[in-house]
């Protein structure tokens, strides 16, 4: 058997689902979710934004927010310190004046504490929103989500998330990333297959997080957990699709897969350890049946792909190397390939690559679409197109050996 | 029916229709090469009897009309280089493959016939190679090297005819060839201007087997078929 056979299964999965999702996106279902308009009512919004050492980037979180379209009765905003050692305490400080903010400073106790240290002091909000203090909301995202809780049975409303001003490959890299999950999770969401409310502004249903008994530790993905827990008690989860917000990303391959190894070991232990009831339970039908056993394939798959890659490069490698030994090196850096079509390589694997990779980009522009973020897709896309398929099984490979060996890594 | 439920059903006959679209293109773009190969053999075969036809009228002075052998050695070059990624893209067993590999080996044949002819007649003088290599798994460890080296010398001296034979292609021809030559099954196997040779151990000794002043760096006379 060829080595490469093992990726087919893995392909014929990933065009599977996408085709699935995209099905789901075009339907009449999701045609109606995206044409909703403006919230016109106004619940009162908390909105909390944990800190822990964000001296450069907090400011920027508080002024966007004190900017949001939203009467200003209505909105609150808790700034927690979460045991800053830097001087996120001296700038949270400049907001002391602002009547909308209220900052409260504890001992650092993690994310979760932090916002049920803020959901404390949310009074009677209605709506409890969490933003990351390196993230940045657009005008009207409060709106667009406010929107959504319309529907008694929505318990969570995840926004859409972009790269803040990327400039970098890198940055270009996760900025694709980020707006193909734009399409991604509008159409899981019309399925009510999220199970991830992001740290960059998502709004809860207070009476629900009050019920679920708020956020609790949870193998430092708390958005994560507590997004699985709404959806193990039956609640929905909604994407507002034009609900922009703009956050900070890791600038060098190194913090990335640090963050990345913690954002795949927080789903792995978390499915694996506590929500292991979810999976394949027809009860929570796309979540149970296909999200969750399909996000643990795109992780063994992901390694897997890489390492029949590797295989492939190196097995190839070393016959050239053996076989160009002792002739010339004048003669064997001459490129010789012949032109035209006989000699096109294009295979059974090449193709579906092709067709899965298709189906991403098409996600990537609808994503673009939906949510009109603004900037230049193609080049996110290059880059997402050269770098992605290097960088990503790096931290696959760490989060499967950390849950593998139990390592526990610091969140930064 | 749920929403999802119906998606489900329609993404798994639009996937099952996608893949089988993937085979069918990859399918017919190789059926395509095949009959790409196919072609070209045919006019190789016509061209080949069209030189022997031209040999056997002018058998007194052919050399001077004798115009389309250069011409024909490296459509065949062309052919071997097809042949050898159809192998690779289709397998060694295929049975397409071997048909085309059988009829190309006839016609690397004549044209070493044709070549030796030339040579005695027409005192032409490019050295000959005969490879001989083996596709069994395990028979012939430097048989790639051998065919990279082959193809390294072919670039280098352009006036070297090189004709390689898969040793256990079922073919009379080739056998026939094989016992005239008096070649064992050991790989990869050499004739170089008559004189036999076996195994490969590097590019200096390989070229070593030539006689002195054989191999000429540049010439008009690019007349050579590539190795496998």
């Amino acid at each position: 058997m060829q080595i490469e056979y093992i990726a087919y299964p893995f392909l014929f999965i990933a065009i599977y689902f996408e085709i699935f999702l995209l099905l789901t996106f075009l339907g009449s279902h999701g045609r109606t979710s995206r044409a909703r308009a403006l919230a016109t009512h106004t619940p009162k919004v908390a909105i909390i934004v944990p800190c822990w050492n964000e001296e450069t980037t907090v400011a920027g979180t508080v002024h966007s927010l004190l900017a949001l379209d939203y009467p200003a009765d209505r909105l609150q905003i808790i700034l927690v310190d979460d045991g800053s050692t830097d001087g996120t305490g001296a700038a949270m400080a400049q907001f002391d004046t602002e009547p909308r903010v209220l900052v409260l400073r504890k001992e650092n106790g993690g994310k979760h504490t932090a916002i049920n240290a803020g959901i404390e002091l949310a009074g009677d909000a209605d709506i409890i929103g969490c933003l990351d203090a390196d993230s940045f909301v657009d005008r009207t995202a409060l709106r667009e989500m406010i929107a959504y809780f319309d529907d008694a049975k929505v318990a969570a409303v995840t926004p859409a998330m972009s790269v803040n001003n990327p400039r970098t490959a890198l940055e270009r890299m996760q900025n694709a990333e980020y707006i193909f999950g734009i399409g991604w999770r509008h159409a899981l969401a019309l399925v009510n297959g999220i199970f991830v409310t992001p740290g960059p502004f998502s709004l809860y249903r207070r009476s629900v997080v009050d019920e679920l008994g708020g956020f609790r530790y949870a193998h430092q993905a708390e958005d994560m957990e507590m997004a699985l827990r709404m959806q193990r008690h039956g609640w929905h989860i909604e994407n507002a699709p034009r609900a922009r917000v703009y956050t900070k990303v890791p600038r060098n391959v190194f913090r990335l897969i640090k963050q990345r190894t913690r954002w795949t070991t927080g789903f792995l232990r978390n499915v694996l350890l506590d929500y292991r009831d979810l999976v394949g339970n027809p009860k929570h039908k796309v979540l149970g049946l296909m999200v969750l056993p399909f996000g643990f394939l795109a992780v063994s798959g992901g390694i897997m792909l890489f390492c029949v890659a590797v295989f492939m490069t190196a097995k190839q490698l070393v016959t050239t190397v053996a076989t160009v030994n002792g002739v010339p090196l004048s003669y064997v850096l001459t490129p010789h390939f012949s032109l035209g079509w006989f000699y096109v390589p294009i295979t059974f694997l090449v193709l579906l690559g092709l067709v899965a990779s298709v189906f991403s980009i098409t996600f990537m522009v609808l994503g673009k679409r939906i949510s009109g973020t603004p900037g230049n897709l193609w080049l996110d896309m290059l880059a997402y197109c050269l770098l992605y398929g290097l960088v990503a099984p790096w931290w696959l490979l760490r989060a499967v050996m950390d849950v593998a060996f139990g390592t526990r890594r610091s969140w930064r | 029916m749920s929403l999802a439920t119906r998606n489900a059903l329609i993404a798994l006959a639009v996937t099952i229709v996608v893949v089988g679209t993937v085979i069918y293109a990859v399918n017919y773009l190789d059926q395509r090469r095949v009959a790409n190969l196919s072609s070209i053999q045919d006019q190789l075969a016509t061209d080949t009897l069209s030189v022997e036809t031209q040999f056997a009228l002018l058998e007194e002075a052919p050399c001077e009309y004798i115009t389309e052998s250069n011409t024909l050695s490296a459509t065949l070059a062309d052919l071997g280089a097809r042949l050898v990624f159809a192998e690779e893209r289709l397998g060694a067993t295929d049975p397409q493959v071997l048909r085309l590999k059988k009829q190309y080996t006839l016609l690397q044949i004549r044209d070493y016939l044709l070549t030796k002819r030339l040579a005695r007649v027409c005192e032409a003088d490019s050295p000959v190679a005969l490879y001989f290599y083996s596709n069994v798994p395990g028979s012939c460890a430097d048989c790639n090297r051998a065919s990279y080296a082959l193809s390294y010398l072919h670039e280098t001296y352009p006036n070297l005819r090189v004709y390689s034979f898969d040793y256990n292609l079922d073919l009379g021809a080739l056998k026939t060839l094989i016992a005239m030559e008096k070649i064992r099954s050991e790989f990869p196997a050499f004739v170089i201007e008559g004189k036999r040779s076996y195994g490969f151990t590097s590019l200096d000794v390989l070229e070593k087997e030539f006689p002195k002043g054989a191999l000429v760096a540049s010439t008009t006379a690019s007349t050579t078929q590539k190795s496998r």
